[in-house]
């Protein structure tokens, strides 16, 4: 059995996705933008998927901007943001983003952009008094997660985003790891610009969005054909958009049942870990994750080694980010937390979804206590070095 | 269940066709290449490193196309504590250090056997070329590969029984040039790719440069170049800079071909002389380690390598306390180097090895 814990990567395709795709490849061409039947028939298709998605978040259609994924989205809508802010020349983020909006915003520093970056507390939580303090009408965005990738931290961004607004900044969010495992609500949350990704959803990559309040006007990026309400030109991916909207109203249908399911996986693997293995410490608060996160310090050993012993078992988990190489570094997330680089180099992230099932949790549990007790005591890493 | 292996791939074609092999025997192979150099300097020439993403990339097809798991680690801060300092710090002290036969010892037969056991593997195979015979008492051998041009024996004097019986070479009965027409066979991408020649972590072989980098200019040792007579002949740059038994670079010009013949720490003496002057009647090894148990206090007729391009030598061993160990040579022989391996053999079977500390003179 293998078992497949790292949904914060990309869940595997939901079978309402895999439809979608089996349907669009049957039956299915043209370009959204012919007048045709075939192209009309294409147009219908992805208006249908675009609601399906706006939908999910309480949004208008016309506030979806379909994308080729999460990245494309930051970048958009930081980009977007900073060509109609004027004269305003700094941004706030924080220092535990995604590299998808951090690479993009260290660039803008050799444009003349001061970025400040606010740095977490030890739970992982970016303090919501101190980016409202930093907001005032020099600021052109404020741009931050709504969820961590690596923790699952829910973030407090509503004061944030009342003051950009009192301010006339951008307001973006990065919903990437948001959307499926809390309801969002477009409308109540008070960002201009709010990135989704498919795939942490179980659409494919290669698909996202940038949600656009209808009254907030951004810049485009990419430029070409009409697409997009101007904001992001070239054909849509309407296999993509297709499978997104499928996945979207799956999602819409299911929700609060499936997040109270993983929740209960999620709750009984981590306890279930914490008995099995003395140490064991929680990168995070107990209360206030997404329903499928949990990031874990391992005691004695190397992350990098449990993750490739618990692959080798069938066991797939995943550990900061990979480096061009392929070989894994340490979670600048857990390091902006305040942990020493051991200790983030003893880490884990374990993230659960649509497909876990509670037997695969059971087969987890033991694999994982077993792989740990293996792991440290063939290659211990002495205590010492992990303070 | 089959073995599990893990397989040290650097993207090479021999630790490829290694890799393949033991998958083909039936081996649950794990691919593992190690990310061991600390990064180059800005600039300098990444192909040229045993460790570049180019290199991983190639190991990872190689892995894709077998069928086999691959991984890439991170083996950084191990190798700069355990072989670029021990270097760095030879050199300073005016010896010139062999690393990779410490980075078989302290890396590829230690580090990575503990993560191997870490990843449930049973054994560590590499493409070295060397064999492991085992006989009928259980104890391990070490011998010579059958590729004698290839052999790679001398890097690996220091393994002992155990780690010898957790280690497979998969290449020690082929030849280079049956591995490269392996390679071609399974389609290896990696099949024509030139040999590795230079330290890895020092791609451009520029070692005093390197080691004053590491070090700091401060740490490096200038002093004089001292004739056979004692009278100054110059100055240099650097204790660092030079090994025994060197000739060019001595920035003395004229008269007869100098050579170096002794580094004196203490003083940052460089001593030369003339080539007759270099051979020495053996010499001091520390760090001695025995494939096999060995009596002490007794002479044994052995085989001598005491650089790793050089013909054994017939010489008689004693083994003394403290992993010391004395070396006459049949016959004097040419200079030695200390910091080099010193490696003993009898026939093609490596008794074992150590570091060479001295020269004796008589």
């Amino acid at each position: 059995m293998r078992v497949f814990l790292d949904h914060n990567a990309g869940s595997p395709l939901r079978p309402e996705a895999v439809a979608a795709i089996v349907e669009f490849s049957r039956s299915r061409h043209g370009n959204p933008a012919s007048v045709h039947r075939s192209g009309q028939s294409a147009r219908k298709l992805l208006e249908e998927s675009r609601r399906c998605v706006a939908d999910l978040i309480g949004a208008s259609p016309r506030e979806i901007v379909f994308t080729s994924g999460g990245t494309e989205s930051n970048n958009l809508a930081i980009e977007g943001a900073i060509r109609r802010a004027g004269a305003r020349r700094r941004i706030i983020t924080s220092s535990i983003e995604h590299s998808s909006l951090l690479t993009p915003l260290m660039s803008l520093e050799g444009r003349g952009f001061e970025v400040v970056k606010v740095a977490p507390d030890r739970e992982g939580r970016v303090p919501s008094e101190t980016v409202e303090a930093l907001i005032d009408e020099s600021v052109a965005l404020v741009t931050l997660g709504l969820v961590n990738a690596e923790t699952g931290v829910i973030q407090d961004v509503s004061s944030a985003g009342r003051r950009a607004n009192e301010a006339g900044a951008f307001f973006h969010l990065d919903a990437a790891q948001a959307l499926g495992r809390i309801p969002i609500d477009a409308a109540s949350i008070g960002c201009d610009l709010m990135t989704l990704s498919g795939h942490k959803i179980g659409a494919p990559s290669g698909i996202g969005v940038l949600f656009v309040r209808e009254s907030c006007a951004i810049a485009p990026v990419m430029l070409g054909g009409p697409q997009e309400g101007g904001l992001r030109a070239g054909t849509q991916n309407l296999l993509g958009a297709a499978a997104f909207g499928a996945a979207a109203r799956a999602v819409s249908a299911t929700m609060t049942e499936e997040t109270a399911r993983i929740a209960a996986m999620t709750e009984a693997l981590l306890q279930g870990l914490e008995r099995s293995i003395p140490g064991l410490a929680l990168n995070g608060p107990r209360h206030g994750r997404v329903c499928n996160t949990i990031n874990l310090s391992f005691p004695g050993v190397l992350g990098e080694s449990m993750l490739i012993a618990l692959d080798l078992e069938g066991i797939e988990v995943s550990m900061g980010s990979a480096c061009a190489a392929g070989a894994v570094e340490p979670s600048h997330v857990l390091v902006a937390m305040g942990r020493s680089e051991a200790e983030a180099r003893s880490s884990l992230r374990l993230s659960l979804g649509w497909s876990t099932r509670p037997e695969e949790i059971a087969r987890a549990l033991e694999v994982i206590a077993r792989v740990w007790r293996r792991v440290a005591d063939a290659e211990p890493v002495v205590a010492e070095a992990l303070r | 269940m089959s073995a599990r292996v893990l397989v040290a791939m650097s993207g090479g074609v021999d630790s490829s066709v290694a890799a393949a092999m033991l998958h083909e025997q039936g081996y649950e192979v794990v691919g593992m290449a190690m990310r061991l150099a600390p990064e180059p300097a800005a600039g300098a020439r990444r192909r040229a490193t045993c460790c570049s993403h180019e290199d991983f990339e190639d190991a990872r097809r190689v892995a894709e196309r077998m069928g086999f798991p691959f991984y890439v680690i991170d083996l950084r801060s191990d190798f700069t504590a355990r072989v670029v300092e021990n270097f760095v710090s030879e050199y300073l002290s005016g010896r010139t250090p062999n690393p990779c036969v410490m980075c078989n010892r302290e890396i590829k037969f230690d580090r990575l056997w503990r993560r191997a056991r870490a990843i449930g593997a049973d054994y560590v195979a590499t493409g070295h070329y060397a064999r492991i015979r085992r006989d009928q008492t259980g104890g391990f051998h070490l011998m010579r590969a059958a590729d004698t041009s290839k052999d790679q024996s001398y890097f690996l004097f220091s393994l002992g029984q155990e780690e010898l019986s957790r280690t497979l070479f998969p290449l020690g009965d082929v030849t280079k040039s049956e591995v490269r027409s392996r390679a071609r066979e399974i389609g290896l991408v990696n099949a024509e790719k030139p040999e590795s020649q230079e330290i890895c972590f020092v791609p451009d072989g520029d070692y005093a440069r390197f080691v004053e980098r590491a070090a700091g200019s401060a740490s490096v040792r200038a002093g004089r170049v001292v004739g056979p007579d004692g009278r100054v002949l110059g100055e240099h740059r650097g204790i660092h800079r030079f090994t025994v038994g060197q000739r060019r670079g001595l920035g003395i010009a004229g008269g007869e071909p100098l050579y170096v013949r002794e580094i004196r720490p203490d003083s940052a003496d460089v001593v030369v002389g003339p080539r007759s002057l270099l051979s020495s009647a053996g010499l001091v090894a520390r760090d001695v380690s025995m494939v096999r148990a060995a009596l002490r206090d007794t002479a044994i007729r052995v085989e001598v390598k005491a650089r790793y391009r050089q013909h054994p030598v017939p010489a008689m061993l004693r083994l003394g306390d403290n992993r010391r160990a004395e070396v006459r040579f049949a016959e004097r022989g040419p200079a030695v180097t200390p910091g080099q391996a010193c490696v003993f053999y009898s026939g093609d079977e490596v008794l074992g090895g150590g570091f060479i500390e001295r020269a004796l003179e008589a």
